[in-house]
């Protein structure tokens, strides 16, 4: 089994969750489109949770309240966020455990949706190959 | 009377607890559930009285009422109790086979294990499932081995065990036809569990996972109920001599790797063991994979140092190997075997094709590999170049720690 995390790279104006419903992209969708779009997701999460291959998972606040520390001159200096000047911020993840990559690749193009990047990494893990 | 004692009985008595019940009521999940049950009570009442003269017996009758109690309990719901009561003569549980014949206590694992493993499954739900009935262990145990929350795990079994259900799984053994691969089937989930644990047993890391030694145990049972499975056998000889490394294959935490392990704490009565049986089965003549890996595993076994390993031996082995079971992991074996038999460039032609296919490109074994023929041969910025891709795609974490030491080695800056 190995552990992934899916990381959603998102920008919801305003900043909200669930965030297609503050996406562009979805508010020209029909909305039985919508309505499909989002029982497929939730089937699919509870698909995940029954099989036991999700671990967990957070939606985040709004880039705006994140606080910085950066390290400068011996000690910590905050700022306010956000990090980085990208479009798209880390709006929420989820930590799977699945049986192979093939899986979480599966896994993770069913979480991709119109407006945003899903970020798939593998979580390191303590063990390792001696040959 | 300790926890201790109570446990090591559950864990041997376990499988035998459970087939008594699967015998005469086939559902695994309501059966482990009552097997859990009088668990629970031999707990707390063996450490009172003394664990009974006859443990297995005491198991089953305490299993048996919990089971009909449960099943008549929600029988209206589920429809489930005119299944037992048709499958079930009134005393048949009560009074478990006490003037029979006892049971043949492999065939009780076989058919538990096929059970585990069957087809209908995911091999991760085949892999839990098998640790829990077969092995006896916890669900928390088997939670903490696999490093997540125990109600994931709870979820994991539950499942299975409906799965099973909707399939129609029975306990009994397949058709003859069938057998050798549901056997083979059972075998892949001994191996995983074992290259689970251990992969992962990095000495003092966060858990010594009980993986590996588990999976040992249950193919170790496996190979006494079929002895003249070939590849029954060559897998317990590779889990063996491979096994035989743990303590040496970790040094604070950071991987050595085979060359440069210390052989003295290599656990030689493991390796003669393993030896042992690949002496037996070899001569049989079919050779599977699981042999050819052990064989190979021998021949580094028997090397007294990295530098006098018979590498044209280990070589010809995986052209074997490559016939067999051919895959790209495969190859890259091969192409390090070569690499040190005739020299790099043997090595590198092989790696050549690998880096064309997709999924072996972001494979880091591909590069480390690479990395280390380039090495070898004096390229150093080549080196240099794919120990970097090698570190940046691997997950396991004393691997990356091992690729970055290279990396600082020829790039000091």
């Amino acid at each position: 089994m190995v552990k992934y995390v899916l990381m959603i790279h998102s920008n919801p104006q305003p900043w909200g969750h669930p965030t297609s419903d503050y996406l562009p992209e979805y508010q020209v969708m029909s909305k039985e489109q919508l309505e499909r779009l989002n029982a497929d997701f939730e089937t699919m999460l509870g698909e995940l949770r029954e099989k036991g291959e999700l671990l967990g998972g957070e939606a985040l606040g709004a880039p705006e309240s994140s606080r910085l520390y950066r390290w400068s001159d011996g000690k910590p200096l905050v700022t306010d966020g956000p990090y980085s000047e990208a479009k798209e911020h880390l709006a929420g993840f989820f930590l799977i455990d699945v049986e192979s990559q093939a899986r979480a690749e599966e896994i993770a193009a069913r979480f991709a949706g119109p407006g945003e990047t899903v970020e798939l990494r593998p979580a390191m893990w303590p063990g390792g190959s001696d040959q | 009377m300790s926890a201790r004692v109570v446990e090591d009985v559950w864990r041997r008595e376990s499988p035998h607890v459970l087939a008594a019940l699967l015998h005469r009521y086939g559902d695994l999940g309501d059966c482990e559930d009552a097997a859990q049950e009088a668990a629970e009570a031999a707990a707390r009442q063996w450490d009172h009285d003394g664990v009974p003269e006859n443990p297995r017996g005491w198991l089953i009758r305490v299993a048996s009422r919990r089971l009909i109690d449960r099943v008549r309990a929600d029988g209206a719901r589920t429809g489930r109790e005119n299944a037992l009561s048709a499958a079930l003569p009134v005393d048949a549980l009560l009074s478990p086979a006490a003037d029979q014949a006892p049971r043949d206590e492999g065939d009780d694992t076989l058919r538990l294990s096929l059970l585990c493993c069957h087809p209908s499954l995911s091999r991760s739900s085949q892999v839990a499932l098998t640790l829990h009935a077969v092995g006896g262990l916890s669900t928390a145990q088997i939670a903490a081995a696999y490093l997540v929350p125990e109600r994931t795990m709870t979820q994991r079994l539950t499942r299975a065990r409906s799965t099973l259900r909707t399939a129609g799984a029975v306990f009994g053994l397949p058709a003859p036809a069938d057998l050798p691969a549901r056997i083979a089937a059972v075998l892949d989930v001994c191996h995983l569990m074992f290259t689970e644990g251990h992969t992962r047993s990095t000495g003092d890391a966060l858990v010594d996972s009980p993986l590996a030694e588990e999976a040992i145990r249950l193919t170790r049972q496996l190979h006494a109920v079929v002895p003249d499975h070939d590849e029954v056998a060559g897998a317990l000889a590779l889990m063996l001599l491979t096994h035989a490394r743990a303590a040496a294959r970790t040094e604070n935490g950071d991987l050595v790797p085979l060359a440069e392990q210390d052989r003295s704490r290599w656990d030689h009565r493991r390796i003669a063991e393993g030896v042992r049986i690949l002496e037996r089965v070899l001569p049989r003549g079919h050779v599977g994979r699981f042999q050819l890996q052990a064989a190979i595993a021998a021949v580094h076994a028997e090397a007294g140092s990295g530098e006098e390993t018979d590498w044209r031996q280990i070589t010809l082995l995986y052209a074997m190997l490559a016939r067999v079971a051919p895959s790209p992991v495969v190859t890259l074996n091969q192409a390090v075997a070569l690499g040190m038999a005739f020299g790099p460039e043997h090595g590198l032609a092989l790696i050549g094709p690998l880096l064309d296919d997709p999924a072996m490109r972001r494979h880091h074994r591909t590069h480390a590999v690479r990395a280390h023929l380039l090495e070898m041969s004096g390229d150093l910025p080549g080196a240099l170049e794919s120990y970097r891709q090698a570190a940046g795609l691997t997950a396991s974490q004393p691997e990356q720690r091992y690729l970055n030491g290279r990396i600082r080695r020829l790039d000091p800056r």
